[in-house]
């Protein structure tokens, strides 16, 4: 007796998180990113800190803005969302990443009217606790993933040192894309030290997605099936897109700009990087989505 | 009490009583499911066997959907049924990520979650769920799997084959089948080929919930 087959059943839901998602997850990576790369740059090149003291903020804002408007427009109930504030369950990543947001929320707000009124020292007492936000702000997706016990795929801590180095690709890519914008206004050292953290961050992801896929032990069928979803299934094109866009071609261009000393390759590396977030992030959203649970 | 669930397999004839009979219960409008009847055919003809698979929630003892609820509209009750508070919903979905065996799903009217609560209405009032009173061969046994002498305790003691749906999970569900198989229980062990087959066509959904 061999092979077995499916012929009566009701119609399953498939993708149940789409690219609202994605894109709470691609804008989040920005936003923390650019915060946490930031205060990094304001501490040890106090002489550029009002490129950083203006950006931070403002990218901060627009992208966590971007955030949390998909994370509202995905919920089936978008006007119960207070109820996360006054019923919370504090077992749930969900839960604990609507705090932790709304903490980095209030710091970046603060950053900003640090930046609006010249109070450097405002920006300077928040950011610590802007740091362990932004932080958790980061990896908080990564604890959802690991509590949707259903899709095997997404594992943490796996999950967040994924979203960490998202997280400083997509932070390094949005500073050189703005100062390519204002006509190249960050001193050299700072652009290329960008740069090493694009080209750091895009290589150890790439090392994390192809060797999480292609060579690490498979913990279940399930797991198994997903990658070959990933790979060559349905979801192919996003996720071998993004591979190339957000990895491979900012790591040779990155690397190209800092070699050579020929900047507006970083600046295309950076466009492409941040294309190619979106895409793989995506992809990895959906592919366990793809596979009938039950 | 731990109110738990157990299908006996060799006894389902696949007839869909129990599902009809949760439709009409809890109301469940089209294209949602609280409780579904899944065919499996495995073989090569003259060597073909049809199994019939009862599904719905586990009522797992350690929930994911419970632990993954941002505002506790997924909850235990003192009895152990995961219950659904529809008021409190919020719509994330993420209880439908959780979920490993699929039995969650958004009500296109309400826009909240919902899913099997063991008919807990019923039992309030000391009935059965409906799926266990439409039943025509008793393959669904229901009752509390702390009292020796309940019958669900009496099946499970008696029997060696118990299975459950994906135990790795470590969810402990209470949900038990006797005389069940891999291909039966587990969804990756049999093709889903999307398409009309000779009972109806086999698909996904485009869209969850009403929006």
């Amino acid at each position: 007796m061999i092979g077995a087959e499916v012929t009566f059943d009701v119609a399953l839901p498939k993708i149940v998180w789409g690219w609202l998602v994605s894109t709470n997850m691609w804008a989040k990576s920005i936003a923390t990113g650019t915060f946490l790369l930031g205060i990094y740059f304001i501490k040890k090149y106090p002489e550029q800190d009002n490129f950083f003291r203006k950006w931070l903020p403002i990218l901060g804002l627009i992208f966590i803005g971007i955030t949390l408007l998909v994370t509202v427009l995905d919920l089936h109930h978008i006007f119960r969302f207070w109820k996360i504030f006054f019923h919370p369950h504090f077992t749930s990543a969900v839960t604990l990443g609507a705090w932790v947001v709304s903490g980095f929320v209030i710091v970046l707000l603060i950053s900003f009217w640090s930046w609006a009124t010249g109070n450097k020292k405002l920006l300077d007492r928040v950011m610590i606790p802007g740091f362990i936000l932004a932080f958790f702000s980061t990896i908080y997706t990564a604890g959802i993933m690991g509590e949707a016990t259903a899709r095997e795929v997404w594992v943490f801590p796996s999950e967040m040192i994924s979203m960490l180095l998202s997280a400083m690709l997509a932070g390094s890519a949005a500073y050189l894309i703005i100062d390519a914008l204002y006509g190249n206004i960050l001193q050299e050292k700072v652009r290329r030290e960008l740069g090493y953290i694009l080209f750091g961050s895009a290589g150890l992801s790439a090392a994390m997605f192809i060797g999480e896929l292609f060579f690490a032990k498979m913990h279940s069928e399930f797991s198994y099936e997903v990658v070959k979803v990933l790979a060559f299934g349905e979801v192919a094109p996003f996720f071998w897109l993004g591979i190339v866009f957000a990895f491979i071609i900012p790591m040779m261009l990155v690397g190209i700009a800092n070699e050579y000393r020929r900047y507006r390759y970083a600046w295309i590396a950076s466009i492409f990087a941040l294309i190619g977030l979106w895409l793989i992030k995506h992809a990895w959203l959906i592919a366990p989505q793809t596979l009938p649970l039950s | 009490m731990r109110l738990g669930f157990l299908v006996d397999l060799s006894r389902c004839m696949g007839c869909m009583a129990c599902a009809v009979a949760c439709k009409a219960e809890n109301n469940v409008p089209l294209h949602s499911w609280r409780l579904r009847v899944k065919y499996i055919d495995q073989g090569e003809f003259p060597d073909v066997k049809r199994h019939f698979v009862p599904l719905r929630c586990n009522h797992c003892d350690n929930a994911p959907c419970e632990r993954i609820c941002p505002v506790s509209a997924l909850h235990y009750l003192p009895n152990g049924i995961v219950n659904v508070d529809h008021e409190r919903c919020i719509g994330c979905a993420s209880c439908m990520m959780a979920c490993p065996y699929n039995a969650i799903y958004i009500d296109p009217i309400t826009n909240s979650a919902d899913k099997c609560t063991y008919c807990a209405h019923r039992i309030e009032v000391g009935l059965m769920p409906a799926c266990v009173v439409a039943c025509p061969t008793h393959a669904n046994i229901f009752g509390d799997l702390d009292d020796p002498e309940s019958e669900i305790s009496k099946y499970l003691k008696n029997h060696r084959d118990v299975m459950v749906r994906k135990p790795e999970l470590n969810t402990h569900p209470k949900h038990f089948y006797v005389r069940g198989s891999t291909v039966a229980l587990d969804p990756l062990a049999s093709e889903r080929p999307e398409g009309y087959t000779i009972f109806t066509e086999v698909k996904f959904l485009e869209h969850i919930g009403g929006h």
